[in-house]
């Protein structure tokens, strides 16, 4: 496709062939209200056309799909994207239906597609910079952690599908393959383009309510293809690629470039993690620690001391605690304090690379502390992790999306904290 | 578990066998806010207690803990003359196991 707008409806199932006949001539007139002006970009799936909205005066974009694909598929995107507000998600105007075949009015989004950016470079032998490929990669967990919040999950994200538009700008579209992510996608139901594809979803054995995960898996195979300048894995056929992704050790985003802060390629290699439960759970949490690695790397990355601030009202939790960050960093500042109006103060004083957050607090509770930190943005380059007795799933699923890791406290907790730490530590 | 580092290993040791002795102090302080019918007090040191004797290693006393909490927790109130007579009764063994663990010097 050359047309660098509104781009042509998913890559989707694989095998499909783009038609040679357009959907809507040109110069037809959609509902009496949207004139075809030319064809944007055709896909497999459809096409989208650019249109002149002749009511309200402005350009849209007219997606159709082919009559071959399920009939519910634009009714599901249009819906999907009519639930969302976000300038990082396209707008949807309108649905209707033309002829008996049925199109979605869309914004006509200009700019450049991700793809066609990154095959330019990769054309020029040139790849992105760390902290562009930072910013993109933020710009896009922060669209898709609303879709997430919204119950829905992507599933087809990929460069293709990310549009960069004036003034900084960057959109997610195509929503076509988008589910609510409660629902399991269709046993062998295999959809979305390949090499993004998490190894489960190659398969079609996505777990009931894991559909986010898929979209972590694809931005963090985006985020690999931006950095390196080639596709982490290689192979053209599911069952070579379910191998290449599930095959540990996982490929190497260091080896291909001295210049990446090793909390970067940290953070995306636990994105591309073959277990869906090794992923961050879900685009909010990827957000959050893609915004710290930001954070460090602007301010130097290895210069500052690894920070720790623990919050329990316990004292034995507190050295309990310490001990552990200890063991996995034995230079860390550490910081400590019984309650949650203190914890916020000592945030503000100063964030912290890791914040252990007991839930049930004396004053306002953990869950509190937490909603305050992000609404304030407080916490941006911290990673909070609650350390909780007894949360309960509502608390663990909003703390999921206010990105923040939960921990059970018991035996198990050392090791896990001490992985956290040496997960998350920036390289001195 | 900490494996590869001895000194941590060594101050967890200690952490451990300090956090037993002051176990049986613990628990006499959950059985008098119980007696002073201070019952959020008594649920939040349960509460407390539930969380640190597993992390630090005593299953036993952070299930009789939680049990205590649990209880409290279901009254939703101030809890009826049984349910506070099980609960004490819940104190009062994990006050034994407790004061075992702190003799053992576990």
């Amino acid at each position: 496709m050359s047309d660098p707008e509104n781009t042509a409806p998913g890559s989707a199932e694989a095998g499909s062939v783009p038609p040679e006949v357009p959907v809507f001539p040109l110069g037809e007139v959609l509902g009496g209200t949207y004139e075809i002006k030319s064809i944007l970009g055709a896909g497999g799936m459809g096409e989208v056309y650019d249109a002149l909205d002749r009511v309200l005066n402005r350009r849209v974009a007219i997606k159709v799909v082919r009559a071959s694909i399920a009939p519910d598929y634009l009714l599901r995107e249009g819906r999907a994207l009519a639930a969302i507000h976000h300038p990082g998600v396209v707008t949807v105007h309108a649905m209707g239906e033309h002829k008996g075949t049925g199109f979605l009015v869309l914004e006509r989004v200009r700019g450049l597609s991700l793809d066609r950016l990154l095959q330019d470079r990769k054309a020029r032998g040139e790849r992105f910079a760390v902290d562009e490929a930072l910013e993109l990669l933020v710009a896009v967990a922060d669209a898709l952690s609303v879709v997430h919040r919204a119950g829905l999950a992507h599933r087809d994200v990929k460069p293709g599908n990310v549009m960069m538009a004036p003034g900084g700008r960057v959109v997610l579209m195509d929503f076509g393959l988008v589910l609510p992510h409660a629902d399991r996608p269709g046993h062998r139901s295999v959809a979305g383009s390949l090499q993004y594809m998490a190894p489960e979803a190659l398969t079609g054995d996505v777990a009931e309510g894991a559909a986010t995960l898929l979209d972590v898996y694809a931005l963090g195979v985006l985020g690999y293809e931006l950095l390196a300048g080639v596709l982490p894995f290689e192979g053209a056929q599911p069952l070579d690629l379910y191998r290449a992704k599930t095959r540990q050790p996982g490929p190497r985003l260091a080896s291909h470039r001295t210049d990446l802060p090793a909390s970067l390629s940290d953070v995306i290699g636990q994105m591309m993690a073959p277990e869906p439960q090794e992923r961050p759970q879900g685009a909010e949490a990827a957000l959050w620690q893609l915004r710290s690695v930001r954070t460090r790397a602007a301010a130097g990355g290895s210069v500052r001391p690894f920070s720790v601030l623990i919050v329990d009202d316990d004292a034995d939790m507190r050295e309990a605690l310490s001990l552990y960050v200890r063991a996995a960093a034995p230079d860390a500042e550490i910081e400590t304090t019984g309650d949650g109006t203190q914890a916020v103060r000592a945030v503000r004083r100063r964030v912290p690379d890791l914040l252990l957050l007991d839930l049930d607090l004396p004053d306002i509770n953990g869950v509190e502390v937490c909603m305050l930190l992000r609404g304030m943005q407080l916490g941006d380059g911290c990673l909070i992790v609650s350390v909780s007795g007894r949360a309960t799933r509502a608390d663990v699923e909003l703390l999921q999306q206010l990105g923040v890791r939960s921990v059970e406290k018991g035996p198990g907790l050392m090791n896990e904290l001490v992985d956290l730490v040496h997960g998350i530590r920036p390289t001195r | 578990m900490a494996a590869g580092r001895p000194g941590v290993e060594a101050l967890l040791a200690v952490a451990r066998a300090e956090f037993a002795q002051r176990l049986p102090a613990k628990m006499a302080e959950v059985e008098k806010l119980l007696s002073d019918a201070a019952w959020d007090e008594a649920r939040r040191a349960a509460h407390k207690l539930r969380g640190s004797a597993a992390t630090y290693g005593f299953p036993a006393l952070s299930t009789a803990a939680a049990a205590i909490e649990d209880e409290l927790l279901a009254a939703g109130g101030p809890p009826q003359a049984a349910v506070v007579a099980r609960v004490m009764d819940l104190v009062r063994g994990a006050r034994a196991d407790a004061e075992r663990a702190a003799a053992e010097g576990r």
